[in-house]
């Protein structure tokens, strides 16, 4: 049966962020304000205020704090959310890391923003970068209405018991979070009625009064590799089940994103641009330009980062003839995209292709139309054999 | 009922008639006071109580090892940065489903004071409902006996070591729990191991006070490694930091303070520093700078207690 229209209300990221949590009816909220995600925060505390969110608010001293609160919330059972940006997600970097190695099925909407730096007070994707090994699900999203979408999946993912992870639903920073959208605003039934599987699935252990359980105790030797190895295993589990989450997602709500990734026009593309985030919005409407022009090329949006989408990316990318990677954060160390570099080590199985990286969008800088049609003007070069420039960094060759 | 809680304040007691959380041969070093204060703890809080620790002294036993357990006590372990907000988060989701639980945080002073001092002032702001005992050896002990916070004046650490040149730590201790008392929070009290009735009846009104708000209880606990005391005498050495006014005992009931343990005739600070051989070097010149300060921290106590009167 399928969901009854939601209220469609104009507004945020963050908002739309704040709306999606307290739908999840989650039991610890937690939130440290830093710029450009401050307005969840208020927001979740508004709906507090006002008896819509019936949970427990601490309004912590810090981020290291807010992520400790629901990372101990969550072993202890309950359904947790929380909220950062940039240096917050470096403040709780360790607790962040505890939260994954303890299994516990945090989620977190993180609004992009630049590091390291002074200041950095821009956009960008390098915070979450810099968090790719630290044992979460990472998920980047285009628009409101998929922030919105995402964190109910993310719920879903998170608690599955297959998968027991911490999972960061991703967005833009000052473009998406302060960006005011139609969001269908789903109906609480709904919603319920879609994380309703997750109360039907064994429970997971939790720390009970009286009863001997060390939680986040670790292992030494076998025991934490055998740990460790489970953690890996479930993070690949967790690739094909968001799949089946957005798909089960989209018979209920009538919107999906694809799961892993999403596909536009790739299926007869010579050429293929990837993207992720709201660079991959912009990336479509080129595409269909582009391909008025006759050049036959097709997008791939990357939603899932980690884990990474081996399977749905090699099959997607299998006999094409060049690809151009658009990335808003740098690889330390490697001079080039992070997305660049993650497809690098897995061309081997599409097969070699001219790879062209693209440096864009950095603090707070547009990826513009001109920019991306530069980008696929020379992926559609280099694939005709023309040579090429491995790494671009857009903004200082205009 | 009046019986009951007569009986109740009998030490003997609490040793006879619990059952023990800890496995059989678990040990901390001989003659540690921390041991005595994890197994008194329990004792009188009772065995249903939520522990939260982190790495440190306590973490080997409460931790266990590999796949063996070592308590039966439920246990939540997180870094040293995170034991205060973790508390509050379990503390918040038991009081969300309704649950009353007695939620214990158990940290030396290296987290209390220094790593973990921003989630603890921050729970204790809050008024968060969970008890934080802090065993306060006065350094780092378990990563080989390195300053902390509460390090007092002039004692020698593997990082402020007396030598040619260096004189020890060159500043005072933290005033712990003074500084939580400041905080408003619902109970603060200082406690050690040789006034162990004192220290139960804190801990029992810790429980009750808990319902109210944040309770903190900061618990002198020499520790015979990094202190280079002998391992038959650490509660001596409790003793006489009472009896010198080193380490008055106190408590602090919704900021109204009250000493629990008078001492009428104060011995002298070199009786406390003299078997204690991290003090060894110090000269008659900074025995009195440490009289000093003790007298001085004492008098601030006594007039903080004689408010309201």
């Amino acid at each position: 049966m399928k969901a009854q229209k939601g209220q469609v209300k104009v507004i945020t990221g963050n908002a739309t962020a704040a709306y999606a949590a307290m739908l999840c009816r989650p039991d610890v909220v937690t939130s440290y304000p830093i710029t450009p995600m401050s307005e969840v925060a208020e927001q979740l505390s508004a709906f507090h205020a006002d008896g819509i969110l019936d949970a427990e608010m601490v309004e912590v001293e810090g981020e290291n704090s807010a992520m400790n609160v629901v990372a101990a919330a969550s072993i202890t059972g309950g359904r947790v959310f929380t909220a950062t940006s940039s240096w917050g997600l470096a403040f709780m970097y360790d607790a962040v890391q505890q939260a994954s190695g303890f299994r516990a099925p945090v989620v977190m909407a993180i609004a992009n923003r630049e590091t390291p730096g002074i200041l950095a007070v821009s956009g960008g994707q390098q915070d979450i970068i810099s968090a790719r090994d630290t044992g979460w699900i990472q998920i980047i999203v285009e628009d409101c209405q998929e922030i919105f979408d995402t964190i109910i999946m993310a719920f879903r993912l998170a608690e599955d018991y297959d998968i027991q992870l911490p999972v960061m639903v991703n967005y833009d920073g000052f473009y998406l979070s302060y960006l005011a959208q139609a969001v269908e605003i789903a109906a609480r039934e709904d919603v319920d009625r879609f994380l309703e599987p997750l109360k039907r699935q064994p429970q997971r252990p939790k720390l009970v009064p009286g009863e001997p359980l060390g939680a986040g105790t670790h292992g030494i030797e076998v025991g934490f590799v055998e740990l460790r190895y489970k953690h890996c295993t479930a993070m690949e589990r967790a690739t094909t089940k968001l799949d089946k989450i957005d798909k089960g997602f989209g018979e209920l709500f009538g919107r999906s994103y694809g799961g892993q990734i999403e596909e536009y026009r790739t299926g007869d593309a010579e050429i293929i641009v990837i993207a992720s985030g709201g660079a991959a919005g912009t990336a479509r409407t080129v595409v269909d330009a582009k391909r008025n022009e006759g050049i036959k090329v097709g997008l791939i949006k990357l939603r899932l980062f980690r884990p990474f989408p081996r399977k749905r990316l090699s099959e997607a990318l299998r006999g094409k003839k060049a690809i151009g990677v658009i990335d808003r954060s740098v690889c330390f160390g490697w001079n080039c995209g992070p997305t660049y570099m993650e497809l690098r080590a897995l061309s081997p199985e599409f097969g070699v292709t001219p790879m062209l990286s693209y440096i864009d969008g950095m603090a707070n800088l547009d990826i513009t139309v001109p920019h991306i049609e530069r980008v696929i003007d020379e992926t559609y070069a280099a694939a005709c054999g023309k040579p090429y420039q491995e790494v671009t960094w857009i903004p200082l060759e205009e | 009922m009046a019986q009951q809680e007569k009986k109740k304040s009998r030490i003997f007691d609490y040793f006879s008639e619990k059952e023990d959380p800890y496995v059989g041969g678990v040990a901390w070093c001989a003659g540690c006071t921390l041991e005595l204060a994890a197994r008194f703890v329990p004792k009188v809080l009772g065995n249903d109580i939520v522990l939260v620790g982190c790495p440190g002294c306590s973490a080997p036993v409460f931790f266990g090892q590999n796949l063996g357990a070592w308590h039966r006590l439920s246990y939540y372990s997180c870094l040293m940065t995170g034991v205060a907000s973790s508390a509050t988060g379990i503390s918040r989701y038991f009081r969300r489903i309704g649950k009353d639980v007695t939620v214990v945080c158990f940290t030396g002073d290296g987290c209390a004071a220094d790593v973990g001092f921003q989630p603890l002032s921050g729970a204790a702001e809050r008024n968060e409902h969970i008890i934080y005992i802090c065993y306060d050896n006065e350094g780092y002990m378990n990563t080989g006996y390195q300053r902390s916070s509460t390090t007092p004046l002039g004692a020698s650490t593997s990082t402020t070591p007396a030598g040619i040149i260096g004189k020890g730590k060159p500043t005072p201790a933290k005033n712990m729990p003074l500084i939580m008392s400041l905080h408003g929070a619902a109970y603060v009290a200082t406690a050690t191991l040789s006034h162990l009735e004192d220290f139960a009846k804190k801990l029992l009104k810790a429980k009750e006070k808990k319902n109210e708000g944040f309770v903190y209880i900061h618990v002198f606990a020499p520790c015979n490694m990094g202190w280079r005391i002998e391992s038959n005498s650490s509660i001596q050495v409790c003793r006489t930091a009472v009896r010198t006014n080193y380490f008055p005992l106190w408590e602090a009931e919704n900021g109204k303070f009250r000493l629990t343990q008078e001492t009428a005739n104060p011995r002298p600070i070199q009786e406390f520093t003299k078997p204690i051989r991290k003090f060894a070097h110090l000269k008659e010149a900074d025995i009195d700078k440490l009289q000093q300060m003790v007298d001085e921290r004492y008098a601030f106590i006594k007039a903080l207690c004689a408010i309201g009167k």
